[in-house]
């Protein structure tokens, strides 16, 4: 285990939450690590401290993680009190150990909303997100083989605007950041990317009304504008949707045949309450 | 009517109603602001304004009833979006908050315009219920209160310590409560775009410094000294603060204790 490979090594103080499972209790953990290089990134640091864990005989602390670079949304920590720790436009995979200094205190902690209950240690449940991205974020045409680029313009605007929205990995740092665990970036990111695309118009009234009604019966908070979601959001999708997508519910609400017969409000927009 | 219900029930919906009612009274407070500034323009020119307000009754009518109305949605959805996003974070809250966006350093008790809505938001509220109270309904007022022209009625509801505490407290309250409100208002309804947004953040900040000073500066109004000049009905009420009922030496009389005049409403 000689994991401090160049000069500079960390001795660390960790404060992890620990918890069997939903039903039990949760408590802090604390744990001292030895040697950890700074090249290391913060999910192999936490790998080192498993394997010390395995040898004392003690049960590994389970976080969830799989690509480790940045893509796939999957690893979760509130570090420090921070979603995916102190850099912004990172993920916790992207994170390094030269961010932090000798001898610190770490307090890491999962994702803490409601509707992400914890399954294990620092793993929460995301599939709430799962369920919002059911009512409505997709396009259900049968698009037959790849089109000819140039067959539907659009503008250069909309279309970086569409793909700034797109960038969103789904990791839900938006939710654990919000003081509201609020998911509208989420949600705003999923419908201002379709909404904005040829692609995504026909259905849009459909797709906002679904996944606001959704994101409402998962039980997130509501949006009070304090923009800690963009800051925490490792893929930079910016507050500008969250408007885009109160314009598109606002027309959809009252100037779609959906919105004014009530459709897919009744079912699921009114949930929670 | 299902959209109706879904206005006040969805989370978006809710703030289109919370961010309209807001806007709207951030507009009441321009027109209330520009009226009371005409305390410094003097006793007629404040009281002619006072009177034709009130002449008009249907205006007014109409105008308590959207005033209030606003206002009363406006608290009713704080109390209900704010038991829910208490909920939203679950059973248990984080040991540890640190906000990321650059430049803010806020703790859990974050002491932020955006993160203090519903303190300011209570404080607001009690304020309005007193101020209604001193000048609408006239509950601490005395005979000569009630007989006094608006312009002295106000003098003499500002001629107290309480009331000049008080008042102040609750300008620079409103003032960080719109600071983010006005903002957050356009965000709300979906009025954002890239380009006006940092100037509509700017105006809104603006605003609320605006709204905090112009309120504020009342409590430093020597309206109470002026119109012990013009007006018996402060003489008898509050003599001890004009010693003397000449313009001149009432302008002079700059330190005029305020405490004696303390007990001109009875608060
Ligand atoms: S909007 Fe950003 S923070 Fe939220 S889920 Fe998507 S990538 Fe993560
Ligand atoms: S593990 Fe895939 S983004 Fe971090």
């Amino acid at each position: 285990m000689s994991h401090s490979t160049t000069g500079k090594t960390l001795n660390l103080k960790l404060r992890v939450w620990r918890q069997k499972d939903n039903a039990s209790r949760g408590e802090f953990r604390d744990y001292a690590l030895v040697g950890i290089s700074t090249e290391m990134s913060f999910l192999e640091m936490l790998d080192i401290l498993n394997e010390q864990l395995l040898q004392q005989g003690e049960e590994p602390v389970n976080f969830d993680h799989d690509c480790r670079e940045g893509i796939c949304g999957t690893c979760s920590l509130m570090i420090n009190g921070q979603a995916h720790g102190p850099d912004n436009g990172t993920t916790t995979c992207q994170l390094h150990m030269r961010r932090f200094h000798d001898g610190q205190m770490i307090t890491i902690e999962p994702w803490r909303a409601k509707a992400f209950p914890v399954i294990r240690d620092l793993v929460v449940d995301r599939s709430a997100f799962d369920r919002i991205i059911q009512a409505g974020g997709y396009v259900s045409v049968r698009t037959g083989q790849a089109p000819e680029a140039n067959s539907v313009p659009i503008s250069k605007n909309d279309q970086e605007s569409a793909l700034d929205a797109a960038v969103c990995i789904g990791c839900g740092a938006c939710v654990a950041s919000c003081k509201n665990a609020s998911a509208m970036l989420f949600v705003a990111a999923k419908v201002s990317h379709l909404a904005q695309l040829p692609q995504g118009a026909p259905e849009r009234a459909a797709r906002v009304l679904g996944m606001v009604g959704q994101m409402d019966s998962e039980e997130f908070g509501n949006c009070t504008n304090t923009s800690e979601c963009e800051a925490a959001c490792p893929a930079g999708v910016s507050v500008t949707h969250i408007a885009r997508l109160n314009r598109e519910y606002a027309k959809a609400l009252y100037g779609s045949p959906l919105g004014l017969k009530g459709e897919l409000l009744t079912s699921s927009g009114t949930g929670g309450d | 009517m299902s959209w109706l219900l879904a206005t006040l029930r969805s989370s978006v919906g809710k703030k289109f109603v919370m961010g309209g009612t807001g806007l709207f009274l951030c507009f009441f407070l321009v027109v209330h602001l520009a009226g009371n500034l005409l305390l410094y323009a003097g006793p007629d020119a404040y009281n002619s304004y006072a009177n034709k307000l009130h002449e008009n009754v249907a205006l007014l009518i109409v105008a308590e009833i959207g005033l209030f109305g606003a206002m009363l949605l406006h608290i009713y959805l704080a109390f209900v979006t704010a038991s829910e996003n208490r909920a939203a974070r679950g059973a248990t809250d984080y040991a540890m908050r640190q906000s990321k966006i650059p430049g803010r350093v806020i703790h859990v008790a974050g002491l932020a315009p955006d993160t203090t809505m519903y303190i300011t938001g209570a404080l607001i509220f009690g304020y309005i219920a007193l101020h209604l109270c001193d000048f609408k309904f006239e509950v601490f007022a005395d005979a000569a209160q009630l007989a006094a022209d608006p312009y002295t009625k106000a003098a003499m509801v500002l001629s107290s310590t309480s009331r000049k505490v008080i008042y102040a407290i609750a300008a620079i309250v409103v003032g960080i409560h719109v600071s983010h409100g006005f903002a957050s208002a356009f965000q709300s309804l979906g009025l954002n775009h890239p380009k006006y947004m940092p100037t509509i953040k700017t105006i809104s900040k603006v605003f609320g410094v605006a709204v905090a000073i112009g309120f504020g500066s009342f409590v430093t109004w020597d309206g109470q000294r002026r119109c012990g000049c013009e007006s018996p009905a402060t003489m008898e009420t509050a003599p001890t603060t004009m010693p003397s009922t000449a313009p001149a030496a009432a302008t002079e009389s700059a330190p005029a204790p305020t405490t004696p005049a303390e007990t001109v409403p009875q608060s």
